[in-house]
């Protein structure tokens, strides 16, 4: 069986709810003319459980445990095992420092010469554990063993699962983040023939980054070694972990006929991690404009604040909370209400609820938990956006077809809603404020002058509906991804590194 | 975020390498514990018995002792391997306050298990008076817990009180036998010992008590041990079958006493066997305390190391270690033990003047002290396997050397009396042979064992 597309998904859809899952659940059912694969890496010991009901042109759901590679009964010889690791050792090495697909060939060549094998020759064999400590003398070779063991087997046992799994037949391959998913992506090039399509929502690296920053047990002894100079020419556990992130990105890249991110912002990383910007694309989520558009407007009132959104910390509440000082302040009979589940992070919002006691607040600041967002978004003014992190936050968009202008902290794309992207024409005007980060007097004198001065007020109403109604509409999103599939598949089979290698030259 | 992102906060708690196996090591001193107190009471039971009682009458005792030090110790094996691996981990975790509820569950399966098994042996097979019978279930179903409670007071290490508990028991024995054999002749005999016995199990459970002084609770929850670690059941019983095959071989031999009680011995055989095992003695101790210093702490060093983010070639140097610390400790043990062996097969004749031994025994005895110097080398092999939980391997070898011990023996056995105690010194070398082998195979190997093969967090 060959289908039109196979999505690539790493940890998220159709088993995890999330931003990510909902897109691609969207994805899939806007294409109803094109049937689909879905090839799922999911962690080690996953417990399978659907998340959403997939739709019916879903015909085939592949699932991968990542390295977690099956174990086979294969009569590979001591002699053929350890030269699969001397052949090997060379372009796993490379992977990390200077990955090329020309490597990445070779491996899946070397591992399919073998034929049916899986962990007890390439992760569990003695061979393997030779290989394993040869490229941790060839690069890391004063670091914990222990710590390298592990980082080992996680990332190779994840690049070994992603090589040796069964390809899924399909006319293009469309990968939903880079990492193991992205060299996934690259390996089905390889072997397929047939054209990749790349969407990110976060940057893959710049997650991973953080997240390998901020694990601890990678401390090492070198880490603690304040000889700078040392420190600086030795590279540590945590490269190992993001150089091969930033390689199989890399890869990615390379074979992707275009990479999508959301947002201008993103394209940055992606360049730095090595793609080419002549093939970058954005496409921004959209919203059903029709449908928000009509929700009617409050008409008087007292003036009112929403905030939507997860009472937890990363949404940074309490900026708002301190800013609602300073609005009450100057707007005694202003109201805040703030909108969302508060059961996810109890603590938290109980020092919410304390923070407004504390500032007198409790007349101003209302909490009124989960609420249907369409019937709420016509009954307040101004909505407030104080998060630490965010992509590309659908809630302006929402709130800004109904003619709700934004505040918003300067992240993700929020800049780029409020203000318009570089290239809008004719250029619509601010749709609102964008603050720094957790600064409750900008977020304060923000509220007090588009509560206050009615005439930009209303000019930034009229901007970002116009902006809404212009560049982020769902059906541009749908029809841009339609018109991205057509070309794929209309695209004829073609020899992966022959085309690689010929646009090399414009990437230097 | 897309992507798997609990990888790496799994990674983290995944660093339970390091041996817990240093505690199962103790299990392998229990393997030799029996032997000398078997073959020591023997000894000195029949000496002090012999002054009170005909020669009929003592070797009629002797006989049923046998019979019960034997078969207890096979029977038995799979309740206090495997008591001794779960009271082993309890030690690790520092967990002991189920042990006095382990010391009652592990009783009560020993007189559960036991107590049919001899009765069926001693009513249905042996021919003997119901009397003689009673007293010797009692005395076997005691022997039995004897080889439970050396487990516990193993792990104590407080080998003074130990010999207390044994003199004292012995002692007792010694005192009441010198009454009961004119009341009650062999079962008076027998009943003093077990008193004794019951004196020593009473002296033994107040030092365990002594050293876990909790309440009694969940007294099977070791139960669940017996599926986990039936390899452990499983080697006891073959280890200790393994001891004693030949003996029984030998029991049905034609120079045997073939007696009515259908209970043979072959006393030339027995005698000279038991007395090659003393050759051992002192070069065991001398060992299993170069064992506790050298080599454990080379192994410590090894895994304590890779804990503390030692670099590969770290790893490496603490490996090559503990190789030199086996390769010296094995030729310290050589030349002590070759020694010791040596004048134990020179002075033969002199030892068996000096103790008024049969001198037919003569042959026998040699190749049973050549044997017992390779078994004992085996046992030190044995000992540094267990340390690296090759449970596995274990049975495997100890299987071995049953099978072979049970062929050889059977083999001698038919060319007649001039090659009796060829086949136990076979075996013993050929297991010898096989489990040095292996083991330096595995720990040329130690790291991938340690890092993949045994590492319970791969897979």
């Amino acid at each position: 069986m060959t289908t039109d597309v196979c999505l690539v998904l790493e940890g998220t859809y159709p088993y995890v709810s999330g931003g990510v899952s909902s897109w691609t659940h969207d994805l899939i059912k806007e294409q109803p003319h094109l049937t689909f694969t879905l090839f799922c890496l999911v962690p080690p010991g996953f417990k399978t459980k659907m998340a959403y009901e997939v739709p019916g042109n879903v015909k085939e759901i592949v699932r991968v445990e990542l390295q977690k590679l099956p174990k086979r009964l294969s009569k590979v010889g001591e002699k053929r095992k350890q030269k699969l690791m001397q052949d090997l050792i060379g372009p796993l090495l490379k992977l990390q420092t200077d990955p090329s697909l020309e490597d990445l060939e070779y491996l899946v060549t070397l591992l399919k010469e073998v034929g049916e094998i899986g962990r007890e020759v390439l992760t569990d064999s003695p061979e393997a554990f030779d290989l394993l400590c040869q490229m941790y003398e060839k690069t890391l070779n004063t670091s914990s063993f222990l710590d390298y063991f592990w980082s080992w087997r996680s990332l190779l046992g994840g690049l070994f699962s992603v090589l040796v799994c069964p390809l899924p037949r399909s006319r293009c391959y469309h990968a939903l983040c880079t990492g193991y998913a992205g060299l996934f992506l690259a390996r089905a090039s390889l072997e397929s023939g047939r054209p990749c399509l790349l969407t990110e929502h976060g940057i893959y690296t710049n997650e991973r980054r953080i997240e390998i920053g901020t694990a601890e047990w990678l401390d090492d002894r070198q880490s603690l070694n304040l000889n700078v100079d040392q420190r600086a020419v030795r590279k540590s556990l945590r490269d190992f972990w993001i150089e091969s992130f930033i390689g199989y990105s890399k890869l990615a890249y390379q074979v992707a006929e275009s990479s999508i991110t959301l947002y201008e912002g993103n394209k940055e990383l992606q360049i730095e991690d090595g793609a080419d910007p002549q093939r970058l694309k954005v496409i921004p989520n959209g919203i059903d404009y029709e449908a928000y558009s009509r929700i009617p407007r409050k008409q008087g009132g007292r003036p009112t604040v929403g905030f939507l959104g997860r009472v937890v910390p990363i949404k940074d509440l309490k900026t708002l909370i301190r800013a609602c000082s300073f609005l009450k302040a100057a707007v005694p009979e202003a109201l805040v209400w703030i909108m969302g589940p508060t059961e996810e992070d109890e603590a938290y919002f109980e020092e919410c609820k304390e923070l407004v006691a504390h500032g007198g607040l409790e007349e101003t600041v209302l909490f009124l938990g989960k609420v249907n967002i369409k019937e709420y978004l016509g009954k307040f003014d101004l909505l407030v956006l104080t998060s630490l992190s965010e992509a590309q936050p659908l809630v302006i968009l929402e709130a800004g077809a109904v003619g709700v202008p934004s505040i918003a902290t300067d992240v993700g794309s929020c800049s780029e809603l409020l203000y318009g992207r570089p290239d809008e024409d004719p250029q619509l005007g601010p749709g609102g404020i964008v603050c720094p980060l957790a600064s409750p007097s900008a977020i304060g004198e923000a509220m007090i002058k588009l509560l206050g001065e009615k005439e930009l007020y209303e000019q930034c109403s009229r901007a970002i509906k116009a902006r809404v109604d212009r560049y982020y509409r769902k059906e541009l999103q749908n029809q841009a991804y339609r018109q991205m599939y057509d070309e794929l598949l209309a695209m004829p089979d073609v020899d992966t590194l022959a085309r690689v290698g010929a646009r090399l030259p414009s990437e230097i | 975020m897309a992507g798997i992102g609990f990888v790496l906060r799994k990674l983290s708690k995944r660093d339970d390498l390091s041996g817990l196996f240093q505690a199962y090591a103790y299990s392998a001193l229990i393997s030799t514990g029996p032997w000398m107190f078997t073959i020591i009471s023997l000894g000195s039971i029949s000496y002090l018995a012999g002054k009170f009682t005909t020669v009929e009458t003592l070797s009629e005792f002797r006989r049923v002792i046998i019979y019960n030090f034997s078969f207890s110790l096979v029977f038995s094996a799979p309740v206090f391997m495997v008591v001794t691996r779960y009271l082993a981990d309890a030690i690790y975790r520092k967990d002991v306050e189920g042990t006095p509820g382990l010391l009652i569950g592990g009783t009560a399966l020993i007189i559960g298990t036991q107590l049919p098994l001899a009765s069926a042996f001693y009513f249905f097979y042996a021919q003997i008076s119901t009397g003689l019978a009673l007293a010797a279930i009692v005395n076997f179903i005691l022997i039995s817990e004897i080889w439970l409670l050396s487990v516990f007071v193993t792990a104590i290490k407080d080998y003074k009180s130990v010999l207390l508990a044994f003199g004292t028991g012995m002692g007792f024995s010694a005192l009441t036998s010198a009454f009961l054999v004119d009341l009650f002749d062999l079962i008076g005999i027998l009943s003093a010992f077990s008193l004794g016995l019951c004196l020593t199990v009473a002296l033994l459970v107040a030092r365990v008590l002594a050293e876990y002084p909790y309440r009694f609770k969940e007294p099977f929850a070791f139960m669940g041990y017996f599926k986990k670690y039936w390899e452990v059941a499983l080697s006891g019983v073959t280890y200790n079958s393994a001891s004693w095959v030949d003996k029984w071989i030998m029991w049905q031999a034609p120079e045997s006493d073939h007696s009515p009680t259908h209970l043979f011995l072959y006393p030339n055989y027995d005698s000279a066997m038991f007395l090659a095992y003393l050759s051992i003695v002192p070069s065991m101790a001398m060992f299993i305390m170069s064992v506790e210093t050298n080599f454990f702490e080379a192994y410590l060093k090894f895994y304590r190391d890779i804990q503390h983010k030692a670099s590969l070639s770290e790893i490496k140097e603490n490996h090559e270690n503990i190789l030199l610390s086996i390769l010296r400790s094995s030729r310290n043990f050589l030349v002590v033990q070759g020694a010791i062996s040596l004048i134990f097969i020179l002075m033969a004749s002199k030892f068996f003047t000096a103790f008024g031994v049969n001198y037919m025994q003569i042959s026998i005895y040699r190749f049973g002290v050549l044997g017992s110097f390779f078994q004992v080398m085996t046992l030190f092999i044995n000992i540094i396997l267990s340390y690296f939980d090759c449970r596995r391997a274990y049975m495997g070898l100890q299987g071995l050397f049953l099978l072979s011990n049970a062929a050889f023996t059977f083999i001698s056995f038919s060319y007649g009396f001039k090659y009796y105690g060829v086949g136990y010194y076979l075996a013993c070398v050929l297991t010898f042979v096989v489990s040095s082998l292996y083991m330096f195979h595995y720990i040329k190997r130690l790291p991938f064992h340690t890092f993949i093969s045994t590492n319970a967090s791969v897979g």
